[in-house]
């Protein structure tokens, strides 16, 4: 029933699998833990639609009518949404195929999809599916990494992810497909359950940059369901300024493109096995006509921990609301408990259905929200956020589009490359990893490093497979852009795959 | 009982003396000599819209069944998102601009945190740190003085929970979940239970007369908070107490001087107020406290991520300030003006506050637009005299409001009309009046009046010399002694005139027929 052949022209890893035809879907879903709920078939759409054949995985974390949306999270555990997604209607009335929901970490929560209700993806690129063994045992990235998974196995054409601070572009590297976040805004969150509101980003993933910009091109429209859904002004005012400032990417002549390479971007702590594909790729990027310009973006060391007070603070609000009496998994309180407040009603509810990332978020969330402690975590940070966006004002060459006096320096650059992530995918440790030690907490926020200055600005980004790390494993670098400047990512994008086609 | 406390009253305690004592010279009360007392209140309205704040539901009433109207946002479904519903933007205008304070030209919304069954996503949104609008007053006529009002702020309103005794379980209403709510924050200008009543009851008619909101207190549509703290005279004011949710006018005057009272007993026992907030008893009339300041929850402020700023501009508010329904005080002036008794007109305002509300701004037909109405084109003194004196009458008489009234502007005009030019007399009007107010009857009152056979006489006096001479025949012994000069008497020949006319009859005419034939 599915076409399991995969093609792989520049990964010569010998652990890497290769799928047959007799392999089921089921059996792959059952070593990768991509699908936690599969779609009945449903009718085939009229062959005129514009994404008629494709097959999609949406993440647990966008509601669907027909589907479970549990957020990866036991307090949503039997939760079916009494709508669907704006991404979900759109994708289904332009022909597309649900073909189930896509685990994730919860509520979006986690660098490599293991804090997860459903437990943790296994990254396809070490599993041999003819014989379904697992040949080495690593993340998928999170936290969309069942997205990314199941379009790396083809369970999926595509697939829907949310990104708020990498959780696209993380699981895309990780797993060797194409990533897009695109620029916050320009997709509809109305469906999308909450993590950090101002940081969330509804993401495509697929294994080429045509089949994200497909999916892309069906979802970027306005919706006045979204409050912060970028009006179509700003979005005709953003293409207006790049075409002014870039003429189109003429085949895969990069001629007058400036790609701007961020000096921080190359920490201590990438791997040197990750540098030298991008390197290549520059020097690909180079040969084609591409201007290489070393840039700065001085705030770029605060950002992780600017991200992590943000994002945490928006989502002890966020979550605030599941307390189990509308809808969702209710624990009663035990005969005798203490019923006088409302909260210690609803702690045995919350302590028994959010895991411990989620808890531990909550309460960093709550501590920067405290009167105490506002001025000094979330107003700075919220300073940090401004510092960061006017790093990458200063960078490009396009205006920001949602600025009040758009302006930009001439000589900017177009577009910045990094790496997307500081290594390849990390390896999974035990059967049940979300036990995994605290110590690796701060290791697995590090993983976002490279990822949340672009969140924080609300900017495309792209992660496009790279080529491979020391060890085979799959690396991805990141293009990003200027806000709205999305088609531009992925042009690039596009050229990046072929150059390692050409490779 | 709810956990809505306000920060504002731990913070600024130090502005609230200022302020305090800038405004006002002491004012000596007999309830408590020696001492003075200092007021402030921050009341909730709920803006009359026909949609909440953020969702398309439909607003309520307290006839509307539990939890009907109430959509995935309102019960804090996961992947839902606010939608500022922009009629309660423009009635929030509206209210700020008769408050004469100063609409902001960027106001945001910012989330306030606390656990509570009855708010289903944890937080309400509100205008914590820029609200919509700053810096109005509201003057007290009676009282000869101006309250100046801090700033007005949007926000949810909360659901609703019963506690049911006998199944030991708490009900969640959700249908006032997310209806949008303007909280308008008084400085401590007030300086006794009175003003304080005279306040709210001031900005109650003046949120009905722009329609922003119909301030119903019975009906919880408004509920007051009250600041309250008493300090000796001369002296900086003293530690305030927060006294909530009273819900109306009444009690919060009987609240104020119970915790006037309470504090006064307390320093003159040498003992300090502690800062807190209370509730109060209406059954034992007294105050108690519902938590220490040490208490007070940390709401966690935070700007709400989904919600742009609000932008409003110039222009946006040059078009609500031309549209403006006319404020009370304006309404007073303009009927003095067309020289209507002082009493008159507060009959006529007092009524026109019991007007409808209508949704999203739209002005009820009160008892001051039906006046105006009948009064275009004819002597205002004499409409104003009908209305309150002959149909307010019948109406208060029959135990029905103005609301019921059947009478509609055309009839009263054609009416009066009638009477003004002699159709029918006086006597007769009121009978039509009667006729139409009991019957519900569209007829016009010419219709009514030829039906009733009520039209005065138009044969150029013969009916009304035949009715005299009728009388004087009927009544040999009054004719006589009138003949002789005694003229009170005519007065009992009239009245047997006046029967046989059916009232038709002019008493000044038949006044001066009997004499003549008397004579």
């Amino acid at each position: 029933m599915l076409s399991l052949v995969r093609q792989r022209t520049s990964c010569s890893n010998p652990s890497s699998f290769v799928f047959s035809r007799k392999v089921s879907f089921q059996t792959v879903n059952a070593v990768i833990n991509a699908l936690t709920s599969q779609a009945a078939s449903s009718l085939p759409a009229a062959s005129t639609s514009s994404l008629h054949g494709l097959r999609l995985a949406i993440k647990d974390n966008i509601c669907t009518k027909n589907l479970p949306t549990t957020c990866s999270s036991k307090i949503l555990e039997n939760f079916k949404s009494p709508f669907d997604a704006t991404v979900v209607s759109l994708l289904t009335a332009n022909g597309a195929e649900i073909v189930g929901k896509a685990n994730c970490d919860e509520f979006g929560m986690g660098s490599l999809n293991i804090h997860s209700a459903h437990g943790p993806v296994v990254n396809p690129f070490g599993v041999k599916v003819a014989s379904g063994e697992v040949v080495e045992r690593r993340s998928a990235g999170g936290s969309s990494g069942g997205s990314a998974a199941a379009v790396a196995a083809n369970l999926c054409d595509a697939a829907l992810g949310t990104d708020t601070g990498g959780s696209v572009r993380l699981p895309a590297s990780y797993c060797g497909v194409v990533g897009l976040k695109p620029s916050y805004g320009i997709i509809s969150r109305w469906g999308v359950v909450s993590f950090a509101d101002s940081l969330d980003c509804v993401g495509v993933l697929a294994r080429d940059v045509r089949t994200v910009r497909r999916v892309h091109d069906i979802l970027a429209v306005y919706d006045s369901r979204d409050p912060t859904a970028a009006p179509s002004g700003v979005r005709e005012k953003a293409s207006q300024l790049l075409t002014s400032h870039f003429e189109h990417v003429q085949g895969d002549s990069l001629n007058g493109l400036r790609v701007g390479v961020p000096q921080e971007y190359f920490p201590t702590e990438l791997q040197q096995s990750v540098v030298t594909p991008v390197r290549r790729i520059l020097e690909q990027l180079r040969a084609r006509g591409a201007t290489l310009v070393p840039v700065s973006l001085p705030s770029t060391p605060y950002a992780l921990s600017a991200y992590y007070v943000i994002s945490s603070a928006e989502a002890s609000s966020n979550l605030a609301r599941y307390d189990g009496i509308e809808y969702g998994t209710r624990v009663e309180p035990p005969p005798g408990a203490d019923l006088v407040k409302t909260a210690n009603v609803y702690a045995h509810t919350r302590s028994l259905g959010f895991g411990k990332e989620v808890q531990r978020r909550m309460l960093l969330g709550t501590y920067a929200l405290s009167a105490d402690a506002f001025e000094n975590y979330f107003l700075q940070a919220q300073r940090v956020r401004k510092l960061i966006k006017a790093d990458f004002d200063r960078v490009f060459c396009v205006p920001n589009a949602l600025a009040s006096s758009p302006s930009a320096p001439a000589d900017g650059v177009h577009v910045l490359l990094h790496p997307s992530a500081i290594e390849t995918a990390p390896k999974l440790r035990g059967p049940d990893d979300a036990t995994d030690a605290q110590s690796s907490t701060l290791d697995a926020y590090l993983q976002d490093v490279m990822t949340v200055p672009a969140s924080l600005a609300g900017l495309p980004a792209m992660s496009v497979p790279g080529g491979q790390g020391a060890d085979g494993w799959p690396i991805g670098v990141s293009v990003v852009g200027q806000w709205g400047c999305d088609e531009l990512v992925m042009r690039v994008g596009e050229v990046i795959e072929s150059c390692r086609e050409d490779a | 009982m709810l956990a809505h406390g306000r920060t504002r009253l731990l913070t600024h305690k130090f502005l609230w003396r200022r302020q305090a004592h800038a405004v006002r010279a002491p004012l000596e009360d007999a309830r408590w000599p020696g001492w003075e007392l200092v007021v402030g209140i921050e009341v909730h309205a709920q803006i009359k819209s026909r949609r909440k704040l953020f969702s398309e539901a439909l607003s309520s009433d307290l006839t509307t069944p539990p939890n009907t109207h109430v959509v995935p946002f309102d019960a804090a479904f996961p992947g839902t998102l606010p939608r500022l519903n922009p009629k309660c933007v423009e009635l929030g205008v509206r209210t700020a601009i008769a408050l004469n304070a100063e609409v902001q030209h960027r106001s945001a919304f910012d989330r306030k945190h606390y656990f509570y069954a009855d708010l289903p996503s944890g937080y309400q949104i509100t205008q914590q740190y820029a609200p919509i609008a700053r810096n109005g007053c509201l003057a007290l006529e009676r009282e000869g003085i101006s309250v100046r009002v801090k700033q007005v702020q949007l926000e949810q309103d909360t659901g609703k929970s019963t506690f049911l005794p006998r199944n030991r379980i708490t009900a969640i209403d959700l249908n006032r979940a997310g209806m949008p709510l303007m909280e308008i924050v008084s400085e401590p200008d007030m300086r006794s239970p009175e003003e304080a009543g005279s306040y709210v009851r001031t900005l109650q008619a003046l949120l009905r007369s722009v329609g922003s909101s119909d301030g119903n207190m019975e009906q919880g549509s408004l509920r007051c908070d009250v600041n309250v703290s008493v300090n000796r005279k001369g002296e900086p004011p003293g530690t305030r107490c927060e006294i909530k949710n009273l819900n109306s006018v009444k009690f919060m005057m009987v609240a104020i001087a119970c915790e006037a009272f309470r504090q006064i007993s307390l320093l003159e026992r040498g003992l300090p107020v502690p800062q807190e907030t209370r509730g109060f008893n209406e059954e034992r009339a007294e105050t108690y406290s519902l938590r220490s300041k040490e208490d007070a929850p940390d709401y966690r402020y935070m700007p709400d991520p989904n919600i742009p700023p609000l932008l409003i501009d110039s222009t946006f508010i040059d078009a609500i300030r031309q549209h403006m329904p006319e404020l009370p005080d304006a309404t007073r002036g303009r009927l003095l003006a067309q020289g209507l008794s002082q009493r008159d007109v507060e009959v006529l305002m007092d009524v026109d506050s019991g007007r409808e509300v209508g949704f999203d701004g739209q002005l009820g037909h009160g008892a001051v637009a039906y006046f105006d109405d009948v009064a275009r084109g004819r002597d205002p003194k004499v409409v104003v005299n009908w209305i309150t004196h002959e149909l307010l009458g019948q109406l208060a008489f029959r135990d029905e409001t103005f609301k019921e009234n059947p009478m509609s502007v055309a009839q009263m005009g054609d009416l009066i009309d009638l009477v003004q030019t002699g159709k029918v007399t006086g006597t007769s009007g009121k009978t039509i009046l009667r006729h139409i107010l009991t019957n519900r009857t569209a007829d016009s009152p010419s219709k009514i009046a030829d039906d009733l056979k009520l039209l005065a006489a138009t044969d150029d006096g013969a009916s009304l010399e035949k009715w005299c001479q009728e009388a004087i025949a009927a009544l040999p012994e009054q004719a006589d002694v009138v003949r002789r000069g005694n003229l009170k008497v005519v007065n009992k020949i009239m009245g047997h005139v006046m029967k046989t006319s059916r009232g038709t009859a002019k008493a000044q005419d038949v006044r001066a027929m009997l004499l003549k034939l008397l004579s």
